[in-house]
């Protein structure tokens, strides 16, 4: 959690999208820029290089208000997927409420995937997360593609963890909302327990799934 | 500035934490130019943070949002009237739209410098870090370089004492194998050598007695004078008188013999501790006249072994090792003087410490080599003739224990051999 203000009502959440280079981190955000475009959704801040790749990080920020007036605000954050910028990510992981892992379902990349995600554990660790605790979703990205890993062999991969699976393609757009509503949820229940948004703030985890997962203008 | 700046990414930022002064004070001036009569920035609390003031204030206000991240963090505020038909609106609209976009390239700004110094920092500790590391391995390859050639030499050494060791050790446990199955080989047909040689004194007196009977028998009948006094010429032919009288000597003697016989083998069986486990309590005194009792052999007729010997307290060991170590001691007296060897063997308990000495009336070691004689493979004996390795593996043995071991060859001549052995710690050894 970035900044817990109880007397002024603040909640800032940081969720972030990790994962190897060209995995289509960006086009997650993009995507959920359109289609969650509300009141309180902010612009869609990119910091990328004149070659589209990602160096920092993307910003898509909103917020929603509780019946108690705390006021929500979630920002969520891309990573720049490169080997090389590994310092940049440990920077954007700090304080992370929530992980999305985006995974190249192309079977070319299934090493790229497994580099990322030890890179992911090894760098929670050093910023001083639990990745047992962290809420934390897996999206298969690029499913309209061919040659890709097949959804029995990747459900099958995974099931002993117990982390969710979504397959998706970002850039058609479906399983992006999938993936970031699956998010919202495990990350609600990991906020209820500790600073119990039900009880003392009138929030409970339908309508905070609803509020800042709405679809509405489609 | 600060060294290091501590940033998280996403905290949260006020609107004069993103703008300054510089930024925005030239934009709301040139509304006022441009027709406002005041033109103010107001940060989210409503308190102003900047502001210009023109000559008019009365007419319309016009406000307008400034967001950040989606939130309103201030309003700009615009009122006056206007001049030359300039709506005030239009101002306010301009200036927004232009304080909105200042707003978004410093954030980006921002973020970009601040991630950017962080991960710089980050780097640069990671690299220092890197290179302490490298810096302290590069020390030890550096002292690693410089100690191997000592430190290959030491384990060598190490390494041929123990491998001499082991062989005198397997040759040592070989030879007692093989004395003690011909020790049990030997024990048989001398048991029934020995009985064999009662029961035939006894057969042989028997016959001797009969002899004398018959002659009795003769003697007592006149009638067999002639019969008499050929049986005693056939005697004296025979030389009976001497053969009665040799008789028992020479059962006696053989008897002797294999009483010695088997004192030889029960020594040797009891030198090469073949049925012993590896540690016991002995008696060290015991164990030298044991070892002594091997190479009798080896001594001439006018070899002179002189025990001093005191009580000594029961020493824990492995009795094997420990005949083995006088052994050596003991053939290097042999050897340094085959005839004529005059050897004192001296034990003394001195308030735990076991001391052994072996003084010799040999030809004494030249001091120049003394230093050398406990080396493994140094020898003055001829090529083939001698190891080198008796005295090294007396002084294992002996360091093995935790004693020591000297040599001293004074001036009045010989070589005298003294081993000290604590006992302190066998004091709470109980026998297994």
């Amino acid at each position: 959690m970035i900044e817990y203000d109880e007397l002024e009502k603040r909640m800032v959440l940081k969720l972030v999208y990790y994962g190897p280079a060209m995995s289509g981190k960006t086009t997650n955000l993009l995507r959920l820029h359109d289609l969650l475009a509300r009141e309180g959704l902010g612009d869609l801040m990119m910091l990328d290089t004149a070659d589209d790749r990602t160096i920092f990080f993307d910003l898509l920020p909103f917020f929603l208000v509780a019946p108690s007036g705390l006021k929500i605000k979630l920002k969520i954050y891309t990573v720049p997927g490169q080997v090389r910028h590994d310092a940049t990510r440990k920077a954007v992981l700090q304080r992370a409420d929530g992980v999305a892992f985006i995974a190249d379902s192309q079977t070319g990349e299934t090493a790229n995937n497994v580099a990322s995600f030890e890179n992911l554990e090894s760098n929670l660790a050093l910023v001083g997360l639990d990745i047992d605790k962290l809420p934390l979703v897996i999206q298969f990205n690029k499913r309209d593609m061919a040659g890709i890993v097949p959804e029995e062999e990747i459900l099958d991969n995974w099931r002993s963890t117990g982390i969710p699976v979504i397959m998706a393609s970002a850039l058609q757009g479906w399983g992006v909302w999938e993936t970031f509503a699956r998010l919202i949820e495990l990350t609600y229940a990991h906020l209820d327990s500790r600073y119990h948004l039900t009880a003392e703030h009138g929030l409970d985890q339908r309508s905070f799934v609803e509020r800042l997962t709405d679809r509405s203008r489609e | 500035m600060t060294d290091q700046v501590q940033f998280i990414v996403g905290t949260e930022k006020r609107l004069a934490e993103i703008i300054c002064a510089d930024d925005v004070m030239p934009l709301l001036e040139w509304g006022v130019k441009a027709g406002a009569g005041h033109a103010a920035l107001l940060d989210s609390d409503g308190e102003t943070i900047w502001e210009a003031r023109g000559g008019n204030f009365n007419g319309g206000e016009v406000s307008c949002p400034v967001m950040i991240e989606g939130e309103q963090a201030g309003t700009l505020l615009v009122r006056g009237r206007g001049v030359d038909g300039v709506d005030p609106a239009d101002i306010a609209a301009l200036l927004g739209c232009s304080l909105q976009s200042l707003v978004k390239a410093s954030l980006k700004r921002i973020l970009t410098t601040e991630i950017h110094t962080t991960v710089v920092n980050q780097s640069y500790e990671e690299l220092l870090e890197t290179n302490r590391q490298l810096s302290i391995s590069e020390g030890k390859l550096r002292e690693l370089t410089k100690n191997l050639e000592q430190q290959v030499a030491e384990r060598t050494a190490k390494l041929e004492r123990a491998l001499t060791r082991l062989l005198q050790q397997e040759k040592m446990a070989s030879v007692g194998q093989l004395a003690a199955g011909i020790a049990h080989e030997i024990n048989n047909p001398m048991g029934f050598i020995t009985s064999n040689l009662n029961t035939l004194k006894r057969y042989a007196g028997r016959m001797v007695t009969m002899l004398d009977y018959y002659g009795s028998l003769l003697a007592s009948d006149p009638a067999h004078a002639s019969l008499l006094q050929r049986s005693f010429r056939k005697w004296q032919e025979l030389r009976l008188d001497s053969i009665c009288a040799d008789l028992d000597s020479l059962i006696g003697q053989s008897l002797e013999g294999a009483e010695r016989v088997k004192k030889i083998v029960a020594d040797l069986k009891g030198f090469s501790h073949i049925d012993d486990s590896a540690m016991a309590i002995v008696d060290l005194n015991a164990e030298i006249d044991r070892t002594l009792g091997v190479l009798e052999h080896r001594f001439s007729v006018d070899t002179d072994v002189v025990k001093n010997y005191s009580e000594l307290p029961g020493f824990s060991c492995n009795p094997a090792q420990i005949c083995q170590l006088f052994l050596h001691i003991i053939e290097n007296s042999l050897e340094a003087r085959p005839k004529g060897l005059r050897l004192i063997v001296s034990t003394q308990n001195e308030n735990g410490t076991l001391t052994i000495s072996f003084a010799d009336n040999g030809p004494g070691i030249p001091e120049q080599i003394r230093n050398r004689i406990f080396d493994p493979f140094f020898t003055t004996k001829e090529v083939g003739a001698g190891t080198g390795m008796g005295l090294s593996v007396a002084y294992d043995i002996v360091t093995g224990y935790g004693g020591s071991i000297y040599v001293a060859s004074p001036p009045s001549g010989g070589t005298i051999i003294t081993i000290k052995l604590p006992g302190q710690r066998n004091r709470d050894v109980t026998l297994r």
